[in-house]
C-alpha cells in the first residue's frame, strides 16, 4: 500500500506482529526498569535494618505510645522478638509441631508482656539478637524446605518473604504511631512482597470462602510491581475477568489487612463486584 | 499517566490498549515522511517494541501520549530517510568510481524515489555557482576535475563548492522533510 495515510485503518496484521514482537523483547508481567533480584533471605535481613533504623529514631517516650492491639511500641517491638523466636523453634525442630499450630498472637505475648518497665534499649537489643538469629540460621538453609509456623506451612523462602512484609507493616504501626512518615520497602524488597501477595490469592479467596471464579489479571504500579494473571475461586462455573490496577506498596497494605479494598482506590475493569470481593478477600491471610 | 505506570508494571493488556489508541497517529506521522507502507510499519513496530522495553523513556511532563510517540516516530522516519540520501549519495559516488554496489530492495527504491525527489527540488535552490557543480558532479557523473573543468574554475574550488552545497542541502532536506510530516 502506497499513497495516502489519511484513513484511520491499519495494515492487516500489523497489530498482532507489533505485539508479538514487542513481547518477544519483554515478556508480559515483568517491570521495567526490573529491581535487582535479591534473596529472601536478603529481603528480610534489609526489612530488618530498615526496622532496627527506625526504632533508634524513637524517644524513650514513644516506646510507650499505643501502637496495636493492646500493645505499646515496646509491646509491639516484644511480640515481634517472640514471632522470631518461634520461627527459630521451627527451623531448628526444638518445639515443633506445637510452634506449628501456636496463635500468632498467643504464643508470642509472653514476649510482648515481659518489655513493661524495660528500658528501651533492651528491648530493641532482644529484637536485634533474635532477627539476627534468624537470618543466621537461614543463611545455609534449603530456601525451598517447608516451614511449618503460626498455623502457616510454606517454603523457607516464601516465608521470610512474609516475615519480611509483617516486619515492615509493623514498622508502619510505630511510625503512625509516633507521627513519623510512613516508609516504603525498597524495591527490590517489595518485588518479593508483591510476588507473594499476588500469588497467595488463590490461597486467601479459600481462607475468604470466595468460591465464585475469577480470572484477576492484576497490575501492580510503582517501583517493585509487577503483572500477575491469577485463577480465584473453587467453583467449576465460567470466570468471571477482571483487572485490577493498583499500587504496589498499597496492595502490600491491604494484603496486610491495613487498608481495605476501598482505601486501595484501584482502577478495575471488568466485574466490579467481583473485583470488589478479590480485594476483600486478599488480606484473608494477614497475620497482625 | 496510568498507562505508562501500567506498561511499566509490565501490563500487556496496556500494551495493546495503547496500541489501538495511538498506532493510527504513529502510522501516519511515518507515513507521512516515508510514503511507503511497509517502511510506515516498519517504524510503528519500533516506536511500539521501543516503548514496551523501556517505558520509563516516557515523561508526562513533556507531552502526551500521542504527541511522544508521534515525534518518536517522525524522527524515525526522518533518520530513515537522512540514512537513504546518504546511501543515494555513496552510490552515486561509487557509480563514477567504478565500484560495485548492491541492489536496493523494492521498499529502499520506493523510498530513494520519494528523497530524490526531495533532493532535486532542494538543489534547484541552491546559488547558482553551487547549483552547476552539484548538477555537474552528481546528475551527470562527471568528476571533481571534469566538473570544474566544465565550469571554468579550479578543482579546489569545485569541491569547496560542493561541500558547502551538501552542507545547505542536508539542511533544507532536514527541515522539508520536517514541514512535511
Amino acid at each position: 500500500m502506497t499513497g495516502d495515510a489519511g484513513g484511520q485503518a491499519l495494515p492487516a496484521g500489523l497489530r498482532e506482529r507489533v505485539l508479538s514482537a514487542s513481547l518477544q523483547a519483554r515478556a508480559a508481567g515483568r517491570p521495567e526498569p526490573a529491581p535487582a533480584e535479591i534473596s529472601p533471605a536478603e529481603a528480610f535481613s534489609r526489612t530488618a535494618d530498615a526496622f532496627h533504623f527506625t526504632l533508634g529514631l524513637l524517644s524513650e517516650g514513644q516506646w510507650a505510645a499505643h501502637a496495636l492491639r493492646d500493645l505499646d511500641v515496646q509491646g509491639l517491638v516484644g511480640h515481634l522478638t517472640g514471632v522470631e523466636e518461634d520461627v527459630h523453634r521451627s527451623l531448628t525442630g526444638d518445639g515443633d509441631p506445637e510452634v506449628a499450630a501456636a496463635s500468632h498472637v498467643g504464643s508470642t505475648q509472653l514476649a510482648a508482656d515481659r518489655q513493661a518497665g524495660r528500658p528501651a534499649a533492651l528491648t530493641r537489643a532482644e529484637w536485634r539478637r533474635a532477627a539476627d538469629r534468624t537470618i543466621e540460621l537461614v543463611r545455609t538453609a534449603d530456601p525451598s524446605a517447608e516451614v511449618a509456623v503460626h498455623g502457616m506451612r510454606f517454603p523457607l523462602g516464601l516465608l521470610l518473604i512474609i516475615r519480611a512484609l509483617e516486619i515492615w507493616v509493623h514498622e508502619n504501626d510505630i511510625r503512625e504511631a509516633v507521627g513519623l512518615p510512613p516508609s516504603a520497602p525498597e524495591p527490590s524488597t517489595l518485588s518479593l512482597m508483591t510476588g507473594a501477595a499476588a500469588n497467595l490469592l488463590p490461597q486467601a479467596a479459600i481462607r475468604a470462602s470466595l468460591d465464585d471464579p475469577v480470572q484477576v489479571h492484576l497490575v501492580l504500579t510503582g517501583p517493585g510491581g509487577g503483572t500477575w494473571d491469577v485463577a480465584v475461586g473453587q467453583s467449576p462455573s465460567a470466570p468471571a475477568a477482571v483487572t485490577i490496577v493498583a499500587d504496589a506498596v498499597g496492595f502490600c497494605r491491604l494484603a496486610a489487612n491495613r487498608i481495605t479494598g476501598a482505601e486501595l482506590d484501584p482502577y478495575i475493569t471488568g466485574d466490579q463486584d467481583r473485583a470488589t470481593a478479590v480485594l476483600a478477600a486478599a488480606s484473608a491471610l494477614a497475620l497482625d | 499517566m496510568l498507562l505508562a505506570a501500567r506498561l511499566a508494571a509490565g501490563d500487556d493488556y496496556a500494551l495493546a490498549e495503547v496500541f489501538d489508541r495511538f498506532a493510527p497517529d504513529v502510522y501516519r506521522a511515518a507515513f507521512l515522511v516515508l510514503r511507503n507502507d511497509a517502511a510506515a510499519q516498519d517504524i510503528v513496530q519500533d516506536v511500539f517494541v521501543e516503548l514496551w522495553r523501556h517505558p520509563d523513556r516516557y515523561d508526562p511532563a513533556l507531552g502526551t501520549f500521542p504527541t511522544y510517540l508521534t515525534v518518536i516516530a517522525r524522527r524515525r522516519a526522518v533518520d530513515v530517510v537522512r540514512s537513504e540520501v546518504r546511501r543515494v549519495v555513496r552510490q552515486e559516488r561509487s557509480c563514477r568510481t567504478g565500484a560495485a554496489d548492491s541492489s536496493p530492495s523494492p521498499s529502499e527504491e520506493v523510498i530513494a524515489s520519494h528523497v530524490a525527489d526531495a533532493v532535486r527540488a532542494a538543489v534547484r535552490l541552491l546559488p547558482d555557482s553551487q547549483r552547476r557543480i552539484v548538477e555537474l558532479a552528481y546528475f551527470c557523473g562527471l568528476t571533481f576535475r571534469e566538473a570544474a573543468n566544465v565550469a571554468g574554475i579550479p578543482e579546489g574550488t569545485a569541491k569547496s563548492r560542493v561541500r558547502l552545497a551538501l552542507a545547505k542541502l542536508e539542511a533544507m532536506l532536514d527541515a522539508s522533510l520536517l514541514e512535511s510530516s
